[in-house]
């Protein structure tokens, strides 16, 4: 009996967190199916604020772009950090420990402490007017935490396995295309998820990175859309609605892997 | 049969070295030879265009302005946050723990958070503490409407109001590493001690709590990292720095510096402070690791 007491107060308080942590959401659904009217004061819903947002922001094409970015970077951090890691981890020389050092080293590097210079570089490469400049800077961004993590990865297999390939005549780049490759899936799709989510809802590099509105992300676009002191709450929180769907979508399927990312830097 | 082994450890070498080659030069291209940069354009007056080498006066100069203390201050101020961001995850996770029915669900609910960008946050977390807003509804709605909130008009009550809304977005981050590290715990520890006749207070600070260190040392290392790096895009969406300096962080001051008022230099050089403040972050906590194992 006093078991069953205890687990409804724990349910109780998990209850009353759940509905801190899950009321914005809330506000945003409800208010985003209201117009300006309601949203003072008036009674009822209505798609006003959905119609709004569509004249306001171009969504369609800033989450297509949003798409095109975070793919390309994914891509680039993707074959970047499989290879580093790989390298890392199975074909050690000996200056390998002073390339792990400078990767593992790059990840204490704040982004605003280089966003300046890169800025700079940028525009004078003109990378600034497409999407490039932004792909190449979040690539750069997401490889050292994603080599580490296929660096931990691949150490975990089996050198005999890697030999017997080799004995079997493979090269070392079939080995790796053949073999670890597709062994390492679990962490790929981990390194895409947190990418995904950190690339979909960055708002300071495509605001700098993307200078043409037209590539703008709909992070950005929201961002820009709120420092334009838009007072239209529900046109703004049907925009944020619509910008958060994706990741949290993303974020349902692939719970696990995110998990799995995230505790990933404590080395078990 | 000596002369190919010498072939493939030749071979091994050589795809190693091409295999770190494209993230050498990403990383060195877009965050090694920037942060160089950033080191030598610190010392100078920076317009974008033409570098003025000015040594050291540039961080003396800094050093003078009370703004640039008011800047830091405020970061000092969030910190103050950060025990709260961690014990709030750590009881969460304890009762989360006891595996209620649909604990998992909640898990998921906590962590919701995670995927949403500061942007989104942000502009929620405007309308909560908003002079219209929930905050002073939900008062209203227990009787006390008459403490009438207005945190984003003060300089102290905006940072409040970002430093809350901080640790609401940290939470769920930190309960999934506590729930972790609780995974990984011994019970049969738990109920020897409880033989011996330990407390539950005994218990939990003798030997729960020392498992769950290494865990304890990431969160605390996560939670500053975003408390000093993570919250531009807050600041930008929530009070812009504002009211006065009240919510500009250094990241944020780093920004405002170079792209609202043009100064290259000084923004370089703030840059480099942070990375000062981080590294020395890093390596503390390495040494710390190290002297305990």
């Amino acid at each position: 009996m006093i078991m069953k007491r205890k687990q409804i107060v724990v349910f109780t308080i998990m209850v009353l967190f759940a509905v801190v942590m899950i009321y914005p959401f809330y506000f945003m659904i409800n208010t985003s199916f209201e117009s300006n009217a309601q949203f003072l004061g008036a009674s009822g819903h209505s798609f006003a604020s959905w119609h709004k947002l569509f004249q306001a922001l171009p969504v369609g094409r800033q989450l297509w772009n949003s798409t095109a970015v975070c793919v390309c970077s994914i891509l680039i951090i993707l074959v970047v950090s499989t290879m580093a890691g790989y390298s890392l981890a199975k074909l050690r020389s000996k200056l390998s420990w002073l390339y792990f050092l400078g990767i593992v080293g790059a990840m204490l590097i704040p982004l605003q402490s280089i966003i300046i210079p890169a800025y700079i570089n940028a525009s004078h490469l003109n990378l600034l007017s497409g999407y490039w400049g932004a792909i190449f800077l979040y690539s750069a961004l997401g490889t050292p935490f994603a080599t580490f993590l296929m660096t931990s990865y691949f150490r975990g297999l089996p050198d005999d396995l890697i030999e017997a390939a080799i004995c079997d005549g493979l090269s070392y780049r079939r080995v790796f295309t053949k073999i670890a490759l597709p062994l390492a899936v679990p962490a790929v799709v981990t390194i895409i998820v947190l990418q995904f989510i950190q690339i979909w809802d960055d708002l300071l590099v495509g605001l700098l990175f993307i200078q043409d509105p037209n590539y703008r992300t709909i992070t950005v676009g929201l961002g820009a859309l709120s420092a334009g002191r838009t007072t239209d709450i529900p046109v703004l929180m049907a925009g944020s609605l619509i910008s958060a769907i994706p990741a949290v979508t993303v974020y349902l399927i692939f719970q696990r892997q995110l998990v799995n990312g995230l505790t990933a830097g404590i080395g078990k | 049969m000596k002369i190919k082994r010498r072939d493939l450890g030749h071979q091994r070498r050589r795809v190693g070295v091409f295999f770190m080659m494209p993230a050498l030069i990403l990383v060195s291209a877009f965050l090694g030879i920037p942060i160089i940069q950033a080191i030598y354009y610190s010392f100078t007056q920076w317009d974008g265009l033409t570098a003025l080498w000015t040594g050291v006066s540039t961080y003396t100069h800094e050093l003078r302005d009370p703004i640039f203390w008011r800047v830091l201050e405020n970061n000092g101020l969030l910190l103050i946050g950060i025990p709260i961001a961690m014990l709030l995850p750590m009881g969460i996770a304890f009762l989360l723990n006891e595996k209620v029915p649909g604990w998992k669900i909640f898990r998921s609910i906590y962590f919701l958070p995670t995927a949403i960008s500061w942007v989104v946050i942000g502009m929620v977390s405007l309308r909560f503490f908003a002079q219209q807003g929930l905050l002073n509804g939900i008062l209203k709605g227990f009787g006390l409407g008459f403490i009438h909130t207005d945190l984003l008009s003060s300089e102290r009550g905006a940072l409040l109001a970002v430093s809350i809304t901080f640790i609401w977005s940290m939470v769920g981050t930190n309960t999934i590493i506590f729930l972790t590290g609780m995974a990984t715990l011994d019970n049969s520890l738990n109920e020897a001690a409880r033989m011996d006749g330990a407390s539950n207070y005994r218990i939990f600070r003798s030997i729960t709590l020392p498992q769950l260190q290494r865990f304890i040392q990431f969160s605390f290392i996560i939670t500053v990292i975003s408390a000093f790096t993570a919250l531009f895009s807050l600041i930008f969406v929530m009070t812009g720095g504002g009211p006065g300096f009240g919510t500009t962080t250094l990241e944020f001051f780093i920004y405002q510096s170079a792209f609202s008022r043009g100064d290259f230099g000084t923004g370089a050089m703030l840059g480099v402070i942070l990375f000062l403040i981080m590294t020395v972050l890093g390596v503390g906590q390495l040494a710390i690791m190290r002297s305990k194992e």
